[in-house]
């Protein structure tokens, strides 16, 4: 009985001297695991730190990228939609016979069909039969300068566009028009509500420069003369505009 | 000497730079004149370049590697490239330039306390709702007769809309040339000051008609001053 008490009691001192044994062994294994893992990582990190200093010895860095961008600023293209001018013709005032008539006109092109013009002229009133058969009277008290002002707001349109030949080599652009709009007409201290249409025709002889002629007809009541009728005053003229 | 004459301003205007564009369709065609009625006498191959010396409408004068001179037109031209190979761009007349331009004018008639009214107008965006007018009108009727010149603000609603409303308040001079209730007027020029109400609609390409009503105050010299009524119609275009 006490040898079989004895032998169980150096079975388990063995059993656990032998776990004992192992479990020590065993986490000594781990941690050899573990420590060589590090030790590995240790040295890789060292080789690459050694590898990226031979690089850097062996190559510098000849491209500098701080190297500033050019501003490409693309020219402005230039618009020529304005025409300025002056003309010169002669106008036919309702009752006061023709005279000379000078002005000013501003266009401008909108699209190549429609444009938009204003004008200004003056002429002078002639006489009326009247004066003529009576020399030295001036019944509307006109005075001497009878002067006669207008100026007009129209809308134009080109149409029949094309090349006008003058001899065999030389094809000037040019285009017929017409246009139409109102203003007003002051003669005799009035100022009359005008409406006005007419037609033209233009020749460039260069990009920016226009020789024009047109026939304009300038409708307004006039009471001058007690009653009211209505006037048609008839004018034709010559012009030169520029392009800007 | 009329060779010289003609040159003269391109000399004034000396050397400057002009955009250059490359055709890059297959090619681009060049009339004698700025329209579709005229004629086309020259093309410019792929891959050539052309410089643009300048615009008038929608056709631009331009001038090949060869010194060849014509117009393009501008839906042409859109398809060209810069040198670095992006689209050539630019402003075109159409319902995106009714939002937003910088310039318009135009021409009214209306009604102005019974007399006929005539009015042109230039205006200035300083963006796509907000716009500087600057006015000026003559009224003429059996009773009185005289010239407005106005400065004012516009505001416009929906730019984007067709229709497109707005208000507009501002002020001027007032002169009179002709009173027949006062013939023997001292002083013929007042201030005056409005607010408006009107409507924009786009027509088309560059063009849009304007309608307004103002309701106008006048500061005369004498006891009372005046509020007149004021309707007109017009036909503007921006650019």
């Amino acid at each position: 009985m006490e040898s079989r008490t004895r032998v169980l009691l150096l079975t388990r001192a063995l059993v656990a001297a032998t776990l004992l044994t192992f479990s020590l062994s065993g986490c000594a294994w781990i941690k050899g695991i573990f420590g060589k893992k590090k030790t590995d990582e240790q040295e890789q990190i060292a080789r690459e730190q050694t590898e990226e200093q031979e690089d850097n010895a062996a190559a510098p860095r000849v491209i500098d990228p701080e190297v500033e961008r050019r501003e490409i600023k693309r020219p402005a293209i230039d618009t020529e939609n304005f025409e300025l001018g002056a003309y010169y013709g002669s106008m036919s005032v309702e009752d006061f016979a023709s005279n000379p008539v000078y002005g000013v006109k501003a266009v401008y092109h909108v699209t190549e069909d429609f444009f938009f013009e204003a004008n200004y002229g003056k002429t002078r009133l002639g006489k009326t039969s009247f004066e003529l058969l009576n020399p030295g009277v001036d019944p509307l008290n006109l005075g001497s300068g009878r002067p006669f002002t207008y100026y007009s707001l129209s809308v134009g349109y080109n149409f029949l566009p094309g090349e006008a030949f003058v001899g065999r080599k030389l094809a000037l652009n040019s285009a017929f028009y017409v246009s139409g709009g109102l203003g007003s007409v002051r003669y005799a201290g009035e100022d009359k509500f005008a409406l006005n249409f007419g037609a033209g025709y233009r020749v460039l002889p260069t990009d920016w420069l226009t020789v024009y002629i047109d026939v304009q007809d300038r409708v307004y009541n006039s009471d001058i003369f007690g009653t009211t009728k209505l006037t048609n005053n008839l004018e034709a003229r010559i012009g030169v505009t520029a392009f800007f | 000497m009329l060779c010289a004459i003609l040159a003269t301003p391109a000399a004034l205007a000396g050397k400057r730079d002009y955009v250059q564009l490359f055709v890059a369709e297959p090619y681009l065609e060049l009339k004698t004149g700025p329209g579709r009625g005229y004629p086309v006498t020259q093309v410019v191959a792929r891959g050539e370049a052309v410089d643009v010396l300048f615009r008038r409408t929608d056709y631009f004068k331009v001038r090949t590697e060869r010194g060849v001179e014509g117009w393009a037109s501008v839906m042409d031209l859109l398809k060209a490239q810069y040198a670095d190979g992006s689209n050539f761009s630019i402003d075109l007349g159409d319902r995106n330039g009714f939002r937003t331009h910088s310039w318009e004018m135009g021409v009214f008639a209306g009604d102005f306390d019974g007399a006929s009214l005539v009015s042109g107008y230039v205006a200035r965006s300083f963006n796509d709702n907000m716009k500087l007018e600057l006015t000026g009108s003559q009224f003429i009727g059996d009773q009185r007769s005289g010239y407005m010149l106005e400065m004012g603000l516009a505001q416009v609603f929906a730019p984007e809309w067709r229709w497109s409303p707005y208000v507009t308040i501002g002020g001027g001079i007032f002169r009179v040339q002709k009173d027949l209730q006062r013939p023997n007027l001292v002083d013929r020029n007042d201030e005056t000051a409005y607010i408006g109400l009107g409507v924009r609609y786009y027509l088309t390409r560059r063009f849009f008609v304007r309608a307004e009503g103002k309701e106008r105050v006048i500061f005369t010299s004498r006891n009372d001053n005046e509020e007149l009524t004021e309707w007109k119609v017009g036909l503007a275009f921006f650019f």
